[in-house]
């Protein structure tokens, strides 16, 4: 069988495959240590963490709709020393990088997160989270106006010379222009999408399904979206991309590679097939050699329009 | 031996059988799970042929036979994802993980009050297993709306050393009402010192009220939305004393004490 070189650079991370996995899909990992071992992926993207923890929303978090599912989870997380304890403590000495993904009610507390974390060592990148629509204040607010997507960004450069990676929301009117701001910010690397806000409703009680009323649509539904942003924001910007939304299979990640995604990250899938995401980065290089190509980074933008 | 491994497998649907109009019975081969599964514990299952519906559906185990590699699950259909099982045929397979969860666990030599409403007498059938061959005196008190549902009855009244108490709301058998009352009179007769419970939420707050009130130990088996299963995703979270907690991997059972009633 011929050797496929599936290793590559996101923003400075390299990983030695594509494929990692969405925050808040994944927990650290250990969840899924029964499945298989995390080191079998390009890099470990952790659940959000903020500065002193917080108790997310009300239940219920989750509807299932058509082909995905609303959450609004609200980025319950213990805060950054308990990450520190547990997840960085349960990843060390486990042969995966881990990207720690960043959220703030306000630009000083993303800040703060980081320097929480800029003497650990068991940290590879940041993942900066603009995006979530499931916080009444920060998140997908920071990542929606082009002056809030420079401060942001901007402070977190100041902060760290790690890798910085800022996803981006999809809840926007011009995706180019936000990811724009965000490379032109400091960003090394920028990932999309977070979730669409979205709702459901059960018209028998006339209630909301979620009680947060409102929530993040995520899964194959939000595929063909996540696709077109990914091929405009690599048109956009000369960054790398971190693609996401949808993907479950190989060939789904060689689709984002090929609208210019340099790595991809596996969420919902993981709900669905607990091995997803291993499966995928095995997927992906599988789809490789059956099309003959020697180095996945051929795939990156290698879309022909 | 809540910290078991979890275990993704191929399942076999053995038989799916219909028991009253919106309740099944379904015999799933999965040799793996059925050998490690304890009581309390549960199995969440791709239901096959819905591939518009991708996430899991988590089912309370009513029996394993590991002796046959098999486990059994008792369901009602409310949902889009209990009407596709309901028409699921044997040979269909599915994938589950399991065993998910942490399981019951009754004081040594306890003299056991256990409530169960509707298919909340399903996660409670391997315990009454459990406690009827430890033979330190079990009642059962089954509660559902007609006669023709009490679809448990019969299994749990075939147990050594077990008196089982049935109550439907129609009063077509047993006590006229909800099981809340013999749950009471059961209770107030002193007899008993651990009681476990589950049913739908308003039921099983109401038998925790009442274990409480008598300073019984108490113990619930919960259910809610879930999507990963495993413990990462925090979409099933319980309101607890001590904060959110995950009914998948830090329940489905809690010590009624603990949980925060919405």
């Amino acid at each position: 069988m011929s050797e496929v070189n599936m290793s590559v650079n996101l923003g400075g991370l390299v990983m030695k495959n594509p494929v990692t996995v969405a925050s808040g899909t994944f927990a650290a990992g250990r969840e899924y240590n029964d499945f298989f071992d995390v080191s079998m992926l390009g890099a470990v993207t952790t659940k959000g963490v903020s500065l002193n923890g917080w108790e997310g929303n009300d239940s219920p978090r989750i509807a299932e709709t058509a082909s995905g599912m609303l959450n609004s989870i609200g980025l319950q997380n213990p805060g950054v020393a308990v990450l520190r304890e547990k997840d960085l403590g349960w990843l060390e000495g486990k042969d995966v990088p881990v990207i720690v993904n960043v959220s703030g009610h306000s630009r000083q507390e993303y800040v703060d997160v980081i320097e929480a974390l800029e003497g650990d060592d068991r940290v590879d990148a940041y993942e900066v989270n603009i995006s979530c629509p499931n916080v009444d204040e920060g998140g997908m607010t920071f990542g929606t106006h082009v002056p809030s997507v420079e401060a942001v960004v901007s402070s977190c450069r100041a902060a760290t010379k790690r890798p910085l990676i800022v996803k981006l929301s999809p809840n926007v009117t011009d995706i180019a222009e936000i990811a724009r701001a965000a490379a032109d910010a400091g960003a090394d690397a920028l990932s999309l999408i977070n979730t669409l806000l979205g709702m459901a409703i059960d018209a028998r009680t006339r209630r909301p399904q979620l009680a947060r009323v409102v929530g993040g649509l995520s899964g194959p539904a939000v595929k063909p979206v996540a696709l077109r942003m990914v091929w405009q924001v690599h048109q956009a910007v000369s960054v790398p991309v971190l693609g996401m939304g949808g993907i479950s299979t190989g060939i789904d990640a060689a689709e984002f590679m090929l609208a210019g995604a340099t790595a991809v990250a596996v969420g919902t899938a993981n709900f669905v097939n607990p091995r997803a995401a291993a499966d995928v980065a095995d997927g992906l290089r599988a789809y490789c050699i059956e099309q003959g190509i020697s180095d996945v980074n051929d795939l990156i933008g290698a879309l022909e329009c | 031996m809540a910290d078991s491994k979890l275990i993704e497998e191929r399942a076999l649907v053995v038989s799916n059988e219909q028991v009253d109009k919106r309740l099944y019975f379904t015999v799933l081969e999965s040799p793996q799970i059925a050998a490690a599964l304890c009581p309390g514990q549960f199995v969440h299952m791709q239901i096959p042929g819905m591939p518009d519906k991708i996430l899991r559906r988590p089912f309370s185990v009513y029996a394993t036979d590991p002796g046959s590699g098999t486990l059994k699950i008792l369901y009602q259909v409310v949902g889009s994802g209990t009407e596709v099982l309901s028409n699921v045929v044997a040979g269909a397979h599915s994938s589950l993980i399991g065993p998910v969860g942490n399981t019951w666990t009754p004081p040594a030599g306890a003299r056991a009050l256990l409530v169960g409403g509707g298919v909340g007498a399903a996660p409670l059938f391997m315990l009454a297993q459990q406690l009827s061959e430890a033979g330190s005196g079990l009642c059962v008190v089954l509660g559902a709306q007609t006669k023709d549902a009490l679809v448990a009855y019969d299994d749990y009244c075939a147990l050594p050393g077990v008196r089982v108490v049935a109550a439907t709301d129609d009063g077509s058998f047993g006590h006229a009402g909800f099981c809340t009352q013999p749950a009471q009179e059961a209770m107030d007769s002193g007899e008993f010192d651990y009681v476990a419970a589950c049913g739908p939420d308003p039921l099983i707050r109401i038998v925790a009220g009442m274990a409480a009130d008598r300073s019984l130990p108490c113990q619930v088996s919960l259910e809610r939305r879930m999507a990963c299963g495993v413990g990462a995703c925090l979409s099933c979270v319980v309101d607890t004393v001590h904060g959110k907690k995950r009914c998948c991997v830090d329940g489905p059972v809690f010590e009624a004490s603990e949980v925060v009633w919405q």
